[in-house]
C-alpha cells in the first residue's frame, strides 16, 4: 500500500507540475473556436433577428468581465460604443479579468430573450447604476429583447 | 473474504487515502466556501478604486481626443487598448486594471485588480478553470472520496459503529441532502 500511495502522490506532482507549466500561446477557452468565418460585430447588431439560432464567431477587445463569476465577456464591436455580450454557462468556461482589453475572438449561438417588464426595469435600472445616471422607471414602457452569444468557446490572442 | 481481513484492508485504504486526500480536500473546501459567496464578494480578485478629475477633454472624435486624454493622464503603464464606450465615455485597458474617462466632465475612475494570493489559484482549481489536465486530478479524487466514505462505514465496530450511533449520523448524512432536494423542488 505504501508503494500505491507513493505512486499516487508522484503521478498527482507531475501533473501539477505540467499543469503549471502549461504553454503560454493563445488562451483557449471551452471549445475554442472554429466557425468558418468571423463576422462584424456590427453586422450581427444590425440585424439581429437574422442570426438568431445560428452558431456565430466574432472577433475584438474584450471590454468588460462578469466580476463574480467570470460567466460573460463584452466585445467591443468595429462600431463606437457598441458592444455584443458572450454568455457562458456558470462554470464550464471561466473569464479572468486580465482578458479586459484583450482581442478575443468568440462563438457560440445567437440567442434572443424577451424580457417581461419586470426584468427590462430592472436590466435598464443597472445600467443606469453602472453609466451613474438617475433612473425613473416610469420611463421604461416597452419589454426589451437581450442578444447575446451563447458562448461555446474563445481563443485570447496570446500578447 | 473475511470480515476481520476486510475491516483491515478498510482501515488501509482509508487511512493511505485520507493522508494523500488532505490538501485536496483543503483546497475544495476552503475554495468552496470562497466560491459559495461569490455574489457576496470578488473571491478571486482584490479590486481598488480611484476617483480623480483631469480637464475634461470634449466630445471630439476618438483619433483627436485619445492622445489628448493620455497626455492629460500621464500614464507611464504600458495600455493594451482603448475603446470610445460611448459619446462620453473613453476606457483606457492597462495590465491590472483599466482608466474610465468621461469625456464632459472630466471625471476619471482607475480601477485595479490584483490576484488574491492563493485563494485565486484554488479557485482556479475548484472550478477546473483550466481544464485537462485537473480534470483527470479532480477525477481520481473524487474517486478517493468514495473510496474513503465506504471505507470509513466499516472501520469502527460495535454501538460506535454501523450498527449503533455511527448508523444514526451515517443516516442523517444521508436524510439532510433529500429532505433539502424535496422541499426545494416543493418550493419550485
Amino acid at each position: 500500500m505504501r508503494y500505491v500511495s507513493a505512486l499516487l502522490v508522484s503521478v498527482l506532482i507531475l501533473l501539477v507540475a505540467g499543469f503549471a507549466m502549461a504553454d503560454e500561446g493563445d488562451k483557449v477557452y471551452g471549445e475554442g473556436v472554429s466557425a468558418p468565418d468571423t463576422m462584424l460585430v456590427s453586422d450581427l447588431m444590425a440585424n439581429p433577428e437574422a442570426y438568431i439560432g445560428k452558431t456565430v464567431r466574432v472577433k475584438g477587445t474584450a471590454v468588460g468581465v462578469c466580476e463574480h463569476r467570470g460567466c460573460w465577456i463584452s466585445i467591443a464591436s468595429d462600431t463606437e460604443g457598441e458592444t455584443v455580450r458572450v454568455k457562458v454557462k456558470d462554470g464550464v468556461i471561466v473569464f479572468p479579468a486580465e482578458i479586459m482589453g484583450d482581442m478575443v475572438v468568440a462563438e457560440g449561438v445567437w440567442t434572443a430573450n424577451e424580457l417581461t417588464m419586470e426584468q427590462t426595469k430592472k436590466v435598464c435600472a443597472a445600467q443606469a447604476k453602472e453609466d451613474g445616471k438617475e433612473f425613473d422607471e416610469k420611463e421604461v414602457s416597452t419589454c426589451m429583447t437581450l442578444y447575446q452569444i451563447s458562448g461555446t468557446g474563445a481563443v485570447v490572442a496570446s500578447k | 473474504m473475511e470480515m476481520r481481513t476486510f475491516r483491515k484492508w478498510c482501515r488501509t485504504f482509508h487511512r493511505e487515502l485520507g493522508f494523500l486526500a488532505v490538501g485536496l480536500t483543503l483546497v475544495y473546501a476552503v475554495s468552496g466556501i470562497a466560491v459559495n459567496h461569490a455574489h457576496h464578494w470578488d473571491a478571486n480578485y482584490e479590486r481598488t478604486l480611484e476617483r480623480y478629475s483631469i480637464e475634461p477633454p470634449g466630445t471630439g472624435p476618438t483619433a483627436e481626443i485619445g492622445p489628448v486624454i493620455m497626455e492629460r493622464l500621464a500614464i507611464t503603464a504600458p495600455v493594451k487598448s482603448t475603446w470610445r464606450a460611448g459619446e462620453a465615455e473613453f476606457q483606457i485597458f492597462l495590465e491590472g486594471g483599466g482608466i474610465d474617462v468621461n469625456l464632459v466632465t472630466g471625471e476619471v475612475v482607475r480601477h485595479g485588480f490584483a490576484k488574491r494570493p492563493l485563494l485565486f489559484d484554488l479557485n482556479f482549481m475548484h472550478l477546473n478553470s483550466g481544464k485537462a489536465p485537473w480534470t483527470g486530478i479532480a477525477d481520481v479524487y473524487g474517486g478517493m472520496l468514495i473510496v474513503m466514505a465506504l471505507t470509513g462505514i466499516f472501520l469502527v465496530r460495535g454501538r460506535k459503529g454501523l450498527t449503533g450511533r455511527g448508523g444514526v449520523l451515517m443516516a442523517l448524512g444521508f436524510l439532510l441532502p433529500i429532505v433539502f432536494a424535496v422541499v426545494s423542488r416543493g418550493g419550485g
